[in-house]
């Protein structure tokens, strides 16, 4: 299945670290040499719009890992909430794979099963949170 | 004022801090994990006022200070500064938020309904005392719905402003990186709105709510209505070097409107703040409802209630008056002994 890149990257930096870690480990031999270029913990601000006159503004930072990975011309980046570096790198490893044309239906594969595990995640909770739906009655 | 340079009590100081985390005891992972898993809602608290979302850090932050929460929330405050800023995400929208709790006070009948989520609102508060006794205080599972509930729901607002009840605003399309930012500028009057959104979003808990329910009780211009209330995970949307945007993962916000009924039309208060927070959101956008017009030196005045509601400066200007003060406190002692000595009457001298 196709997916753009944007959604694989929003899975891969959901998805379980530990998953993710053993994962990213099969990769390392098949790419090879890499450069390492970023593996750090850091902030990312998140701003929000208010409602009542539009106005953009910081509600605070968030902690979040990243790695950047380089392998020629081909860059791998992996950024998740957290401080767990091994989980990035291994995201970044997934990502420089994939790019590279490396393992792909393993990726795939791995991308799908993540994907289906979160929205079976996010459909617990809804479920859940439809069973506290008010159905009012108007005397 | 004066100052004067003291020594001594070296080890007194030292001794004081082991006595202080003797209480405690070994803080190791797992009690990170236990107080994580157990206080939900105080490391969202620890963690808006922090302006820093990362639950362990909370969850440590609690455990090493044994629940000192200003101290919580200082240790936390301090070890952000340790970190670098790696970008500004995208700025989140209320219709994009996956929302777990979204009710009104104002209208029954929202577009959405009304979905109570996560809640004690309703419920009696009585304490499990079984428990001290050995028993298990297992809560009831919640009897899921066949179908789940919709992720996004719809905006309030856009609602009223297509049924004419209020005006929706422009949205500011300022880019993220331009935002003006509290915690790398100074706060000046009048504030900037976006410097008073995020003051708010960082505030005290008590100290908004104390704020809030002076203007609540009658001491404020308007008297609010919760138009919206949201309990929420945004997504921390993030570049990719070669600019692909994508979710670093979710984070959980809260955010209110409150409404004034006065003039032809709604005016919404708004607040919201990193983690799930309903008193503080509701007395924030109490406080910003109420503030337009607002009498110099009143609680709903901006400078008033955005500076008495910052928490790290307010309690560590509260506690620094525990430190020596000999020489200023002596200086009164000594004026108050000369008043004192003037004013007493010269005995009479001896015939």
């Amino acid at each position: 299945m196709d997916r753009p890149h944007s959604e694989i990257l929003s899975i891969l930096a959901r998805s379980k670290g530990a998953a993710l870690k053993a994962f990213g480990e099969t990769l390392i031999p098949q790419l090879g040499d890499i450069d390492v270029q970023k593996s750090q913990t850091g902030l990312v601000m998140l701003p929000m719009r208010d409602t009542a006159q539009g106005t953009a503004f910081h509600l605070g930072e968030v902690l979040v890992s990243e790695a950047q990975i380089k392998r020629g011309d081909l860059q791998g980046y992996g950024m998740r909430k957290g401080r767990d570096l091994e989980a990035a790198m291994a995201m970044a490893l997934v990502d420089l794979a994939m790019q590279s044309d490396m393992a792909t239906e393993d990726c795939h594969a791995f991308v799908s099963a993540q994907k289906q595990l979160q929205d079976a995640e996010d459909h617990t909770t809804l479920c859940e949170v439809e069973a506290t739906r008010v159905d009012m009655e108007t005397f | 004022m004066a100052y004067v340079a003291t020594r001594g009590g070296e080890r007194a100081i030292e001794q004081s801090e082991r006595l202080y985390r003797a209480a405690m005891g070994d803080i190791t992972e797992q009690r990170v994990d236990e107080v994580k898993a157990a206080m939900p809602y105080l490391i969202d608290r620890v963690m808006g006022e922090a302006s820093l979302y990362d639950e362990d850090l909370a969850a440590l932050a609690l455990a090493q200070t044994g629940g000192e929460l200003f101290e919580a929330v200082l240790a936390l405050r301090a070890w952000r500064t340790t970190q670098p800023r790696l970008q500004v995400a995208a700025p989140i929208a209320q219709d994009q938020l996956f929302t777990h709790r979204r009710i009104s006070a104002a209208f029954k009948d929202i577009p959405g309904g009304q979905v109570l989520g996560p809640t004690l609102d309703y419920s009696h508060r009585i304490l499990a005392t079984d428990v001290l006794n050995g028993a298990t205080y297992a809560p009831e599972k919640v009897e899921a719905a066949d179908k789940p509930s919709s992720a996004y729901q719809p905006s309030v607002a856009a609602w009223q402003a297509e049924n004419d009840l209020l005006d929706l605003p422009v949205p500011d399309d300022t880019k993220p990186e331009d935002i003006p930012d509290v915690t790398r500028e100074p706060l000046l009057f009048p504030s900037k709105r976006a410097h008073t959104l995020q003051s708010l979003a960082r505030s005290e808990t008590g100290g908004a709510l104390a704020l809030g329910y002076a203007a609540m009780r009658g001491y404020g211009q308007a008297h609010p209505t919760v138009n919206e209330l949201r309990l929420a995970e945004a997504e921390i949307a993030v570049t990719h070097p070669n600019g692909t945007t994508f979710s670093a993962g979710r984070v959980k916000v809260s955010q209110a409107e409150v409404v004034s009924k006065k003039g032809e039309k709604l005016e919404l208060g708004f607040a919201a703040t990193l983690g799930w927070n309903e008193v503080k959101c509701i007395s924030a956008a109490t406080l910003d409802l109420n503030s337009k017009g607002a009498e110099k030196g009143s609680a709903t005045e901006e400078e008033f209630y955005l500076y008495h509601t910052e928490g790290v400066e307010s309690s560590g200007f509260c506690i620094h008056f525990k430190l020596p003060h000999y020489v200023t406190f002596q200086s009164s002692l000594d004026a108050m002994r000369d008043a004192k000595a003037k004013k007493s009457p010269k005995p009479e001298p001896a015939q």
